[in-house]
């Protein structure tokens, strides 16, 4: 995409390890400009330790690390221009959310207290009640509220939308998306939720085992491979069509097989074989997760239950 | 809840018309620009949205839908391709005149459905005359005024 080409965080052989657990290993990954980055994963995969390490929390045992060509670790000027939403949220104790964001204001040097007052009035939170009065999906609205109020470039979500309700996250997506389109934020958002991150990310990366299975481009991904039930004309095999078929399911006479290629290669390979029945369907983010990790001889369908 | 999104936003009462009926089934398992294409090219097609009509800017469809602003970049992107769309620097993406393309693409997939259909016809022993001379009473339905479609919905 037009101006999604630019490469500013870069991630080059990274690992971290934690005594004897190896949490991240070798991990290189580039990140476009504006690009809504998806990281998936079991917890356990890597996930949190990618993005602290993005964040400049913890310093990679080995590998480089740069966001706009700069290292993070130690870095004051890149960390003023990124925002890390952990998991768990913490305030200072006693704090209210008006001193959080007075503080917040005197990190970051585009932070706009306008906004965040007007984000607190649209989220309906109370700005001078004591955060440790705040429900668990409260304190994630607020971290979410500062985050969009710093006037970062990158923002790291650490499953943050998954504390949400289905109202809320709605809203924050909006957020989100306004400022993608405005400024060119780009989030990095952590989850396990597939579902979640298909609508709003464009690019997804895949972690396992510390690991990383694959990054694409979400609609590339989708397009590139697909689902066909078929029942074939007797004597007729899935193998002779001529498909690259990565997964095939017997049930009766209905096959299920998913293939790499085009709709319409797909499609008109098993037409040429003149099928009693034949209907394509698309393969959703999880189907196409499950198919990637199989070929790469995990069993990961535990995963996504 | 009113979360203030919208209010520097500015959108227009065309707009707000347009993106409501731009809408995303969350149960489609294909991508997202494809189905805002094919929305789009539906509103087009019934005239729903006019010649040289502005769309939708990127910001507010995606402002909207909650969905990655570069997923609409790239719907309006492809249907410029198609040449169903024309972009206009600093002002946004407007609806083409010729509506030609997405003509000839409505008639492939009606006659591709033609075939099907002539194929379910023949397993069910339709034959060629009988189905010609049906098809063209169809046809013809809407010049003549008679009354096949009250005889065939009777007949189910």
């Amino acid at each position: 995409m037009m101006k999604g080409m630019m490469v500013v965080i870069t991630t080059q052989n990274i690992s971290k390890r934690f005594n004897d657990v190896l949490a991240l290993n070798d991990i290189s990954l580039h990140i476009n400009k504006g690009a809504v980055f998806g990281l998936v994963g079991t917890n356990g995969a890597g996930k949190s330790t990618f993005l602290r390490l993005l964040a400049g929390i913890y310093r990679p045992d080995s590998g480089s690390i740069t966001i706009d060509d700069q290292p993070i670790w130690e870095n004051n000027e890149v960390k003023r221009r990124i925002c890390y939403i952990s998991d768990e949220q913490y305030f200072f104790a006693n704090a209210t959310p008006l001193e959080v964001a007075r503080y917040y204001n005197g990190i970051y040097p585009n932070f706009d207290l306008q906004r965040f007052s007007e984000l607190m009035q649209g989220f309906e939170l109370t700005g001078n009640r004591k955060i440790n009065t705040f429900s668990k999906g409260m304190k994630k609205q607020l971290s979410v509220i500062l985050g969009l109020s710093a006037g970062v470039d990158y923002i790291f979500c650490d499953e943050t939308f998954d504390g949400l309700d289905p109202v809320m996250r709605h809203a924050v997506k909006s957020l989100f998306a306004a400022d993608v389109a405005d400024r060119g934020l780009t989030p990095i958002i952590a989850s396990h939720n597939l579902r979640e991150l298909e609508d709003i990310c464009d690019h997804v990366g895949l972690l396992h085992r510390g690991g990383v299975l694959l990054e694409k481009d979400l609609d590339d991904m989708k397009l590139g491979a697909g689902k066909v039930q078929c029942v074939l004309p007797e004597g007729v095999e899935p193998s002779s069509l001529g498909l690259n078929i990565v997964i095939d399911e017997q049930r009766g006479q209905l096959h299920t097989l998913i293939a790499r290629g085009t709709q319409e290669e797909i499609m008109a390979k098993v037409a040429a074989a003149n099928p009693v029945f034949m209907e394509f369907l698309p393969l959703t983010l999880e189907e196409f997760f499950i198919m990637e990790t199989e070929v790469a001889g995990y069993d990961l369908k535990k995963l996504f239950i | 809840m009113q979360v203030m999104v919208y209010q520097d936003v500015g959108i227009t009462q065309r707009e707000e018309a347009q993106m409501g009926m731009i809408t995303i089934d969350y149960k489609d398992r294909r991508p997202l620009y494809q189905q805002l294409m094919e929305k789009i090219e539906e509103l087009a097609l019934g005239g729903l949205i006019k010649a040289d009509e502005q769309l939708p800017s990127v910001r507010s469809l995606a402002v909207e839908l909650a969905i990655n602003p570069n997923t609409i970049q790239r719907a309006y992107g492809e249907l410029e391709k198609k040449g169903i769309v024309y972009s206009v620097p600093g002002r946004g993406s407007f609806l083409a005149a010729s509506q030609e393309a997405l003509l000839s693409k409505s008639r492939d997939v009606i006659l591709r459905d033609l075939l099907q259909l002539i194929e379910r016809a023949k397993s069910c022993g339709i034959g060629r005359e009988m189905f010609l001379t049906e098809a063209a009473k169809f046809y013809d339905e809407g010049n003549d005024g008679s009354d096949y479609n009250t005889k065939y919905q009777q007949a189910f």
